[in-house]
């Protein structure tokens, strides 16, 4: 672009404002492994005593491990349940003739704009009738449902990309529509079902609010609420124990979205909530 | 159909589990249509268990006043103290609530029956039968000085069980339903008139029911007006300075940069997006802490400790707002990038020529290109910002004192989560049900706005 040899002023001004949020992530590393003097930022040692939550279990609280295979079983099946209801709808919506299709594909832009969480109360209630209150099962389900409209958008736009040749050839040569579906088309989507499968499995691990109000206590906690707990207990205050649960709770996310940052941002671009 | 479909040359299939019932289902799989329907069935039904569905019950929840007293599901006829006050204030029959409250124990067959049921001494049973049948006492005490004083002499464990047998008191008993509850009361006081059974019913009833009170404290309450207006406030405050006003800066800063530096402060800016909610907030906490980052730093030159997050209401909506908006920058900052990489270079070039400043390029070509992603990312935010929640509860959780408390937050102390541990799902339910039109409202507006309907292409395939 035009003008880089002044472009440092740009430069300085975008880093200084940038510093604290790095700074700020840079100790979420640094303190899980060091201590510092009181009233000081800098590390004078250091330690391990802070990853000791790994192998030992707090008294009244679940293991560090059952809670973290909760959470990648609450991420895995929504993300799964999601991919899978939205690679089928997304099809229906970008190629086939369906009563109402204009009126189908309106209402996922409706349900994706539209602020899922302010059912919370209803779906609360709900899932206490049901007996879904305090279980995975209820909360998967949730969650996938409200992730949804946007992997059946998605997946429309990915399908929307596939020539129509390739299906036009398949039905020429006598094939069904849903073998043409199932052995031409979704391996041309294949890409987008990846960035999306792993988008939502994103979107589920760092939920909060969802298993805060649907599953808060019991065996179904999930490490977002783990680490709040933790945080809200006033009488165990130790913040290097806090970074240290969480550092291990966004690693996943940080390797995940460095190695496919590319997949990922075309999808954060096209509107998420936030 | 079949046979020709294996001279398709079609590549493997990955699983294969799908070609069993595509044979059974050949006639529905074959054509659009039944693929179709077959298809969007599982999205469907999603849609209707968690959109549609919840979307109603939050409209007939708001009409009820479910508590976490009431209950959710049906409840029972309990007679206690309050219930009785009910039945003397609401219905003026004082008489009939004294009646009720009072212990009474009657000698009867039944207790008597009773009592020889659970095998105690012949010789009891037969002499209360002789002495004192159907006499009744007014309290236990009084009752119980008189089985003492039977021939047989029974000790004092033996007493509880006979007074407990002939307790005919209805003060704390809980009934499942009111047919239950009035049988009973006919056992004390067998002339009670149909109203007094109603009212009875009624006013023991512990479960939920019909009412419009909770749009009518909705409407009254001296909250909502400061609730609207801390949610007004946190609304525009982060959209303009945030979501539009800083996602906008630097979407143009890194546009005037070369790609590597550019690259990496958008990877920077993106890191409150993707990092779970409770980690950000507390990176957040942990700058704003007593022995936190700030009071480390600022200590230095004098300054009193303190938390800064929490300390005045000021400082609450500082951060606040931060919090909140530094996730809504990015996804600003990747639309209007986006944006203004689609502009052409020619553009640029030619106001170069012309001798324009950069600010002018920005005024007169940028700008320009960018009402429609402003449009977009204005309808978009202010939704999600309406109805935010996450950020706000884990930083301030509304204080100091309720003042950034917002709407969503409020539905959430008031039905979800509270201190006092009575949860209001009736009226937190009327609050959602705010939020739920205006959510579809704005949306509807938003679909209008941005006419999806010109995305969808006509199937070129008519099977």
């Amino acid at each position: 672009m035009n003008g880089h040899q002044k472009s440092w002023p740009i430069i300085l001004v975008i880093t200084i404002l940038s510093a604290p949020l790095v700074l700020a992530y840079a100790y979420l590393f640094v303190d899980t492994i060091t201590n510092s003097p009181p009233g000081s930022v800098v590390p004078h040692e250091f330690t391990l005593e802070h990853w000791s939550f790994l192998w030992q279990t707090r008294p009244g609280r679940l293991s560090i491990w059952r809670v973290t295979l909760n959470s990648l079983l609450f991420a895995t099946t929504s993300a799964a349940l999601v991919v899978v209801v939205s690679s089928m709808a997304g099809y229906v919506l970008s190629r086939l003739n369906v009563p109402g299709r204009s009126f189908f594909l309106a209402g996922v832009m409706l349900l994706h704009a539209f602020p899922a969480i302010t059912l919370i109360v209803a779906i609360f209630i709900v899932l206490q009738m049901v007996g879904l209150y305090n279980s995975l099962i209820g909360v998967i389900l949730v969650k996938a449902a409200i992730d949804m409209p946007l992997g059946i958008w998605l997946m429309k736009g990915f399908y929307d990309t596939v020539p129509w040749e390739i299906e036009m050839a398949g039905i020429q040569d006598g094939a069904s529509r849903f073998t043409v579906w199932r052995k031409l088309v979704l391996p041309q989507v294949r890409p987008g079902i990846f960035a999306l499968a792993l988008f939502a499995f994103l979107l589920a691990w760092g939920e909060f609010i969802l298993p805060q109000v649907l599953a808060p206590s019991g065996n179904a906690q999930v490490l977002s609420v783990y680490l709040a707990s933790l945080i809200a207990d006033d009488n165990n205050f130790d913040m290097a124990l806090f970074k240290s649960v969480g550092l291990f709770y966004i690693a996943p996310v940080l390797v995940l979205f460095f190695v496919f940052q590319n997949y990922l941002m075309n999808i954060y671009g096209g509107g998420t909530k936030g | 159909m079949d046979a020709s479909r294996d001279k398709t040359g079609l590549p493997p299939a990955s699983g294969g589990a799908g070609r069993a019932p595509a044979r059974r289902r050949l006639g529905l799989l074959d054509s659009s249509r039944g693929l179709g329907v077959l298809l969007l069935l599982p999205a469907l039904v999603l849609v209707i268990l968690f959109f549609l569905m919840p979307v109603v019950l939050t409209g007939v929840f708001a009409f009820t006043n479910m508590s976490t007293a009431t209950g959710i599901s049906g409840g029972a006829h309990q007679v206690s103290p309050g219930s009785l006050r009910v039945l003397t204030e609401r219905y003026g029959m004082g008489e009939l609530a004294e009646r009720l409250g009072q212990p009474t124990y009657l000698v009867d067959e039944r207790g008597l029956a009773a009592l020889e049921e659970t095998g105690i001494a012949p010789g009891i049973v037969a002499s209360l039968r002789r002495g004192h049948l159907d006499e009744s006492f007014a309290s236990r005490r009084e009752f119980e000085r008189a089985i003492r004083a039977l021939p047989d002499r029974p000790d004092t464990r033996t007493v509880k069980r006979i007074s407990d047998a002939f307790s005919r008191s209805l003060a704390n008993a809980r009934f499942t339903d009111a047919g239950a509850l009035v049988a009973a009361a006919e056992a004390i006081d067998p002339d009670l008139t149909p109203e007094e059974k109603d009212a009875l019913a009624s006013a023991t009833y512990t479960g939920w029911s019909w009412t419009t009170d909770n749009f009518r404290r909705l409407t009254s309450s001296r909250d909502t007006t400061r609730v609207f207006f801390n949610t007004l406030f946190f609304v525009a405050m982060t959209l303009v300075f945030f979501n539009i006003g800083y996602a906008m800066f630097l979407a143009i800063a890194t546009h005037y940069m070369p790609e590597r530096p550019a690259g990496i402060f958008r990877i920077v800016w993106f890191l409150p997006r993707i990092s779970p909610v409770v980690i950000y907030v507390l990176l957040w906490k942990w700058v704003a802490w007593d022995t936190g980052f700030l009071n480390a730093v600022l200590s230095d030159f004098g300054v009193r400790p303190r938390n800064w997050m929490l300390d005045s209401a000021t400082q609450a909506w500082f951060f606040v707002i931060m919090i909140n908006g530094f996730v809504g920058a990015s996804m600003g900052m990747l639309i209007f990038a986006s944006a203004i990489k689609a502009i052409p270079e020619t553009h640029f070039h030619a106001a170069s020529v012309d001798g324009a400043y950069r600010w002018q390029q920005v005024r007169h070509i940028i700008l320009p290109q960018l009402k429609w992603p402003i449009l977009f990312v204005t309808c978009y935010q202010t939704l999600s910002l309406l109805t935010s929640i996450e950020q706000t509860l884990l930083a301030t959780d509304g204080g100091p004192g309720g003042a950034t408390e917002v709407w969503s937050l409020w539905i959430y102390h008031t039905a979800l989560n509270n201190y006092a541990g009575n949860l209001q799902y009736g009226y937190g339910a009327a609050m959602a049900l705010v939020l739920v039109v205006i959510g579809i409202v704005l949306s509807l507006i938003y679909l209008r706005l941005f006419n999806y309907n010109a995305l969808i292409t006509r199937p070129r395939i008519e099977l």
